[in-house]
């Protein structure tokens, strides 16, 4: 049975159609990308997944996760799904993060919620906290810790997010554009960290990117968004390989001419 | 370069000025204390003479019924502070919960809200406290302080409602609810902690007003009632020989100043600590 299970989900705004009829499903330890230019309902999907998009934006169809219907769930029903079945990271750490929280305490919040739901034991949260530090490879975890946002990197800040949805638990990490905000060799760090912590961790992954190498080396199948419709989907070789749709085959050809701009072999 | 080299004077002024407030601040709250254990002249003795400039005897004069300035000014002091903590507090604490409650309101609950907070903001603040007057039938100094304290309160709802609107529509709180948590955790953890800062320099505004505008409902006969010497009321009274005996509103005058001065001076340094990003490199 898949974790998740998106069937003929249309997200519309005032009668406009943002994205339609788009289904896919995400199975346990599975690691799926949701690719597509901006504007194209990527991040919509990501919402609408986990029940919080804007009062104004209806979702209608189905989406199952962990065997509970998204759509038209209460508030309550809601909340015990977030965090529990899902864990978010976002594009930009600076603005994800609360400026005025010190770091230690921003990753112990989720941490916190996870050992009430299970009944553990509270005084192993401060350690824990640091184990999730030092499990995303921040270096003095201690010093991070009682820092500020604006006090670190941005890379930093990004490990910081990760070790908060690391807190949770979650069966299923939706990761949107997380690595769009950092410079190249950050991002090549950070896309090592998650995948080797979904790996170990066997969570599953719904990555969301427009940027084609980036997903390619991350996930196992894909979907491809246009104006809010799947033009392709299936395994990154084949899609990526022999691309079928004219829109695929330029994002490939894109990627490709910009590799070779750059002198490397795709 | 020179930026930085700026850093350092620029933080040492302002804790500085924070260390000045809180004096000024300091100086008030031990003024009034010691008016409940002692004062230096009964505040209802006439023995002095009539508007006697400042001398050994009188440090701030006596005023037309030759009552003694200073000790009316130390007792306006406790009422200066009652009114204006009282007033502070009952405002940031109505004016807060309703801020916060239509923030996250939905649309059309909101929309009133904000009408009413405009409503309330341009009803005037004499008219407000006739009628809380009216419906406890005795003017007293409760009565002044609960109708500055609704005139205050709106102006801070309008101002929670905005600033917390803003920070709801950050990706940090977006971020904390995909997480799983409530909204209650979220005005308590994220919402209030992100707009503390600014509040609390409109606190220490609404102190300032919230003493002056006392004054005005002491002279009504809205505020607190005689011998109850309000700096307010004893600026009213200086008023008709002012040109003749100018001590007698210099000295509550100035009294007001440094209060007012030394509590801005205070939120400023509050604001500060509240805000890490201001407080400099640790």
């Amino acid at each position: 049975m898949s974790l998740l299970s998106v069937k003929g989900l249309k997200i519309s705004a005032a009668e406009r159609p943002l994205v339609s009829d788009l289904s896919f499903t995400v199975a346990v330890g599975e690691r799926v990308g949701l690719i597509g230019e901006s504007g194209s309902g990527k991040s919509l999907t990501a919402m609408a997944i986990i029940g919080l998009l804007p009062r104004n934006i209806v979702a209608s169809g189905s989406i199952t996760l962990d065997g509970q219907q998204v759509i038209g769930a209460s508030e309550r029903n809601l909340g015990q799904l977030r965090g529990s079945a899902t864990a978010v990271i976002f594009q930009e750490p600076l603005t994800a993060l609360d400026p005025l929280m010190r770091l230690g305490r921003q990753i112990e919040e989720p941490l916190r919620r996870r050992y009430r739901r299970e009944g553990l034991d509270p005084k192993a949260i401060k350690h824990e906290v640091l184990e999730l530090m030092e499990r995303v490879a921040l270096p003095q975890p201690e010093r991070i810790a009682a820092a500020y946002p604006y006090e670190v990197s941005g890379g930093q800040r990004q490990r910081v997010a990760i070790a908060m949805a690391l807190a949770c638990q979650p069966k299923l990490l939706i990761a949107d554009e997380p690595t769009t905000a950092l410079d190249v060799t950050t991002q090549a760090e950070i896309l090592k960290l998650l995948d080797s912590l979904v790996r170990d961790l066997g969570m599953a992954l719904l990555f969301i990117s427009h940027d084609l190498p980036v997903v390619a080396n991350v996930v196992d199948r894909l979907t491809v968004l246009r104006n809010g419709v799947a033009v392709e989907q299936g395994a990154v070789r084949d899609v990526l390989g022999v691309p079928k749709n004219p829109y695929t085959k330029t994002l490939v050809e894109a990627a490709r001419a910009f590799d070779q701009a750059l002198g490397r072999t795709p | 370069m020179s930026a930085v080299a700026a850093l350092p004077t620029r933080k040492s002024r302002r804790s500085w000025l924070f260390a000045l407030g809180l004096t000024l601040v300091g100086i008030n709250v031990a003024v009034a204390l010691l008016t409940l254990v002692w004062l230096p002249y009964d505040p209802s003795s006439t023995a002095g003479g009539r508007l006697e400039t400042p001398s050994l005897l009188h440090w701030a004069g006596t005023d037309r019924l030759g009552r003694d300035l200073f000790t009316q000014i130390m007792i306006g002091s406790r009422i200066a502070l009652m009114v204006g903590a009282g007033a502070v507090a009952i405002g940031a604490a109505i004016g807060v919960t309703l801020g916060v409650l239509s923030a996250f309101a939905t649309r059309l609950l909101d929309d009133t809200f904000a009408a009413a907070f405009d409503i309330l903001i341009a009803f005037p603040t004499l008219l407000l406290a006739m009628l809380v007057v009216a419906a406890s039938d005795t003017a007293s100094l409760w009565t002044a302080i609960l109708a500055l304290g609704i005139a205050i309160s709106a102006i801070v709802a309008r101002l929670t409602r905005i600033l917390a609107k803003r920070v709801i529509g950050m990706d940090y709180i977006t971020a904390a609810r995909t997480s799983g948590t409530s909204w209650p955790q979220i005005v308590v953890k994220h919402v209030l902690p992100n707009i503390w800062p600014t509040l609390l320099v409109n606190f220490a505004l609404q102190f300032g007003i919230a003493v002056t505008a006392e004054a005005s409902l002491s002279y009504l006969g809205l505020g607190a009632p005689p011998p109850n010497a309000s700096w307010g009321r004893l600026l009213q009274e200086a008023q008709g020989t002012v040109y003749t005996a100018p001590f007698g509103a210099i000295a509550p005058g100035l009294a007001l100043l440094i209060l007012v001065i030394g509590i801005n001076l205070s939120a400023d340094g509050l604001r500060d600590i509240g805000d890490p990003t201001r407080r400099g490199s640790r």
